[in-house]
């Protein structure tokens, strides 16, 4: 009964809505979404939403909660880092999700990108490879009431073959190739965006689309920001 | 005697300990962040001339006792320092965003200057109270100095990799047997005490070098169940071969491809990523290996036989293998690295694949193509992006003297009638390698008279990396149809000659196009490419896998603002770093003892700063223009690297030890010009000859090498140990502050050096070495006012 209730209260606190009194970081993560986000171009109503409700302070360590909302990534264990905030909007907004949508996401992480994806669409599945990781993030999670996100821990490289297809696959590490098996779970219609570059560097996002025959095509996506600005 | 004993086996731990910590550090960070922490800990010479000056009232009571001490406490330094500086937890990419990190960055860099204060201090105390001339006392630093750069490197093959601060602390020991004895000659039992200790230091099991969580390797291992399957260390470098059943190795690897990739192990050099041998690849290679955008050369010509230079775990061999080489000679310079991939790993790779001829030759690249006269119809350059192709643009480390006008012209010597030369490498925004090497190869081709360039070139492009495939002769429509269809069926798209129906595609694209169609046909620049410098690679500027503008950075940061950060090449910017933070505790250091005396005296001061520091300066401009240099004659960095440590510091010292018959100030003033003649001349000489060296063997090699800057470097060890020998008739008191401005701008010399190297070329360097030994020269006869 006393657990059942901790377990209420927990939940209660989670879930309540954000206000100043409550949300010391609330301030600062609406500074973000402006700044970093906003000013930058990402214009999707629901991305935004999404971001500015998604308490991102409590996917990052203690120890780096103070920068949760900085415009850069962080660490947060086995060598792995929160991507910038930005790089996660680029890439949730890049892939339009919509509210029927099934989202695989490869490379959990601390859980923000997974979280961020299902304030938008109906499932997330997600993988992670490191037992560390993929517990923490689950954790955080469920703490946080997000009953449409389900984890596993895993070789990500091999997709969810039990689950696809998905209507879209974020792969939030980088990696030196499109994984085949992802590309096949890949629903006709489908889009996937990857990043190309070491945890701290990201250079290169990598959106692939399957249109509805079946045929892959990919571009380049984040550099249009970069060379566009330098026209400028 | 004992006095120049303890020196020498001092000086000789304190080299060898600096040469050991960049192999400890490299494999725990990323090599451009190394050199940052080496120099700064190398201040610690610096420091220890400061200290002497400010305490020199103290130290004047009881030099020899100070000297004693000082001897006795840096052989367990070597080890302690480096033992606590493994508990100091930072990461080099945090210092860019987290301020709470710089203090920690701080005092990992205290620690490791530690021993090399008390080792230096231990060479200021006797030059400055009299306990030896100065010209022997520096004679027997440079000479230890020579003799620990050339320790080194047997050490390197037979000390495991974690053990080899062991060699430093027992040098320390034993130098300091010759300090165990008082002054009145009996045994001094407190002097024993840190010796005991110190014995005891190397019966204890020897700390393991931490890594980086974000290095390459420190990822692989905790992947599940990864494992070590093999390892080997040598000069050269730290090898590992990691078998993880999660490693899915295929850079570049087209979206058409739909099998599986096999189990791999990825193989490290020094924590970085350097390659990758699929399991039992070598009888039947993986099927993949056909779907990268390098497989381009091997659908223009059948059945080639092919050079590679640089080899990528097996993965190499068997991509051109299963391309259809019938066979592969692979030139690698690092010999530990090959037998790793030949030797060790073959239980797990299968070996070579059966019906292909292949040879793995452990020879520099420059120096194989002028000793080797054989042809091939495909020559391969492995390292366009870096030297791996996973580190995505931060290679900072090395110079590759392949992908140069002279290299791009020696390879084409050796191609034959159908031969192409090819590289491949990530791509990048804006674009950056693709640029410069195309470039290259346009005024390397205009040279040998193959003109238009334009047409003799091939480029194309898939999801994340480029090929290029440049020849003597221009490619037929043919070709060019052949190449194309391959493209449409891998899903990548041809870049150069323009695709037929230009598809407009993203911005990057089209950035990426134009940029290609301005290096080929020699247009004016655009796309971002002015944001770096991509002027062709020549021998004297060669290439350095970093092209950053200095003056793009502000553009950098007005362009982006926080987002410059993924964008930037950061070998570059700690290069600067270093450099700025070792002129700002320069001045930090020096101007710390007036402001403690409270005397503020520029009598004597301007003189005196101005020639030590253009000492200190052009030593190593000079020193390490040198180096560089022999990298390319001697065909690999390691023997360069002994060769210009060892020599210029033999020569120097014998220059030392002669200096007090023949320092006087009538041959002073003639031995500043010879300088600056000697080093310019035997720079110009070594490089003037360096293509009849390439093809010498390599005793002879190397004997010239040593020969071209042996006068220069002779001369060279005279100027510190004269003015320090004048100035303990009348100024004494001044020469702790000299050796400290001295081992100053040393530091700040070696980051110079590279600089220079860097955006001016190696003629520069040396030019500014010997300008800078005139002007000390000028400076000479004002440091003894009459």
């Amino acid at each position: 009964m006393r657990k059942a209730f901790a377990a209420l209260l927990l939940l209660l606190v989670a879930v309540a809505p954000d206000s100043e009194s409550t949300d010391p970081f609330l301030a600062g993560r609406l500074a973000m979404v402006k700044d970093q986000i906003q000013d930058r171009g990402i214009s999707d109503s629901r991305v935004l939403s999404a971001l500015r409700v998604v308490p991102r302070h409590l996917f990052v360590p203690p120890e780096y909660r103070s920068q949760a909302y900085a415009d850069h990534p962080l660490p947060i264990g086995e060598g792995q880092t929160i991507s910038q905030p930005y790089i996660i909007a680029f890439m949730t907004e890049i892939l339009r999700l919509q509210p029927t949508d099934r989202v695989l996401e490869v490379g959990t992480g601390s859980g923000y990108q997974a979280a961020v994806a299902a304030k938008l669409a109906a499932e997330v599945y997600t993988i992670e490879i490191f037992g560390s990781l993929a517990a923490n993030s689950a954790r955080t999670l469920s703490s946080l009431g997000f009953r449409n996100v389900h984890a596993r821990q895993g070789d990500g490289y091999y997709g969810w073959e039990e689950k696809a297809p998905f209507d879209a696959i974020i792969v939030t590490c980088a990696g030196g190739h499109l994984p085949p098996p992802l590309l096949r779970q890949l629903k006709n219609g489908g889009r996937m965006v990857m990043p190309v570059g070491g945890p701290f560097m990201t250079q290169n996002l990598v959106y692939v689309e399957k249109d509805r025959r079946g045929s892959l095509t990919q571009r380049n996506v984040l550099p249009v920001a970069f060379v566009r600005l330098l026209g400028h | 005697m004992g006095t120049l004993g303890a020196i020498f086996l001092l000086s000789a731990a304190a080299i060898a300990d600096e040469i050991f910590l960049i192999r400890l550090l490299s494999l725990r960070f990323w090599p451009y962040f190394v050199p940052l922490i080496i120099s700064q800990a190398m201040l610690g010479f610096g420091a220890a001339g400061v200290a002497t000056h400010l305490l020199r009232w103290r130290i004047a009571r009881s030099p020899e006792r100070v000297f004693a001490w000082l001897v006795l406490l840096a052989a367990p330094a070597f080890d302690l320092a480096f033992r606590a500086s493994q508990a100091v937890r930072f990461d080099p990419f945090l210092l860019m965003w987290d301020t709470s990190a710089w203090p920690a960055f701080c005092g990992f860099f205290l620690l490791l200057s530690a021993p090399f204060a008390l080792a230096g201090g231990a060479v200021v105390v006797p030059l400055s109270f009299g306990m030896g001339k100065a010209g022997p006392v520096y004679a027997a630093n440079l000479a230890g100095s020579a003799a620990g750069a050339l320790l080194a490197l047997p050490a390197f093959s037979l000390v495991p990799t974690d053990s080899l601060l062991r060699i430093p602390v027992a040098l320390g020991l034993v130098s300091g047997a010759f300090v165990l004895r008082a002054p009145e000659g009996r045994l001094s039992r407190g002097r024993i005490g840190p010796c005991v200790a110190c014995l005891l230091l190397l019966f204890l099991p020897p700390p393991a070098p931490s890594m980086s969580p974000f290095k390459d390797m420190a990822v692989a291992l905790r992947l599940p169940d990864a494992k070590v399957i093999a390892a080997r260390s040598g000069p050269t470098g730290d090898y590992r071969a990691v078998f993880a059943p999660a490693m899915h190795f295929a850079p570049g690897l087209s979206m058409r491809y739909t099998g599986e990739i096999p189990p791999q192990a990825a193989v490290f050099a020094d924590g970085e990523l350097r390659g990758a041998a699929p399991k039992a690849g070598g009888p039947l290679p993986p099927g993949y290996l056909a779907y990268l955008p390098a497989a381009l050369p091997y659908r223009l010509v059948q059945r080639p036989s092919v050079l590679q230079f640089g080899l990528r775990g097996t993965e190499g061999v068997l991509a051109s293998a299963v391309n259809g080489a019938s066979k592969v000679t692979a030139v690698e310079s690092a010999e530990e690295y090959v037998r790793l991939i030949r030797d060790d790993l073959a239980p797990f790779s299968g070996g070579w694949p059966p019906g292909v001829a292949v040879e793995i030759r452990t020879e520099g690249h420059r120096t194989y193509l002028s000793r080797d006269k054989r042809r091939f119809d495909i020559i391969e350059l492995a390292d366009i992006s870096s030297g791996t192709f996973s580190s995505l643009g931060v290679h900072a480390a090395g110079e590759s003297f392949l992908l140069t006008r002279e290299g791009i012209r020696a390879m084409l010597s050796h191609l034959s009638d159908r031969g192409m030369i090819s590289s491949s490498g990530w791509l990048k925004a804006p674009p950056r390698e693709s640029v410069k090497i195309l470039r290259t190869f346009r005024e390397a081709f205009t040279e040998a008279g193959l003109s238009p360039a334009s047409e003799r070139i091939l480029l194309v492009r898939g999801w994340g990396s480029f090929a290029l495939v440049a020849r003597p002769s221009p490619f037929t429509p043919a070709e060019v149809g052949r190449a194309r269809r391959w493209c449409e069926t891998m899903g990548f798209g041809t870049v150069w000659p323009p695709p037929l129906s230009v598809e407009e595609g993203g911005a990057e694209e089209r950035a990426f196009r134009e940029a290609v169609r301005a290096a080929v046909t020699g247009a004016t620049e655009g796309s971002g490419t002015e944001l770096f410098d991509l002027r062709p690679a020549t021998d004297d500027s060669p290439y350095f896998y970093r092209f950053l503008r200095l003056g793009s950075l502000p553009e950098f940061r007005r362009l982006l603002g926080n987002q410059w950060v993924p964008f930037v090449e950061w070998g570059v910017l700690f290069l600067l770093l270093s450099l700025a933070v070792s002129l700002a505790l320069a001045a930090l250091f020096l101007l710390l003892p007036p402001a403690l005396s409270g005397k503020y005296s520029t009598q004597g001061a301007i003189p005196l700063a101005g020639y030590f520091s253009a000492l200190g300066t052009a030593y190593m401009l000079v020193e390490l223009t040198f180096l560089k240099a022999g990298i390319l004659v001697l065909g690999d960095t390691i023997r360069a690297a002994t060769a210009a440590i060892g020599g210029f510091t033999l020569f120097s010292g014998l220059g030392s030890a002669l200096s007090e018959k023949s320092g006087s100030a009538r041959t002073m003033r003639w031995i500043f010009p010879g300088i600056a003649l000697l080093s310019a001349a035997g720079f110009l000489c070594l490089t003037g000859a360096s293509s009849y060296l390439l093809a010498s063997a390599g005793g002879w090699r190397a004997s010239i090498f040593v020969a071209s800057f042996a006068p220069a470097a002779f001369l060279m060890g005279m100027p510190f140990p004269a003015a320090v020998s004048g100035m303990s008739r009348g100024n004494a008191r001044s020469i702790p502050l000299a050796w400290g401005i001295n081992g100053f701008f040393s530091v700040s010399g070696a980051s110079l050096a590279s600089v220079a190297a860097l955006w001016g070329g190696f003629r520069l360097s040396i030019l500014g070495g010997a300008l800078l030994y005139l002007l000390a020269g000028a400076l000479y006869p004002r440091l003894f006012p009459r």
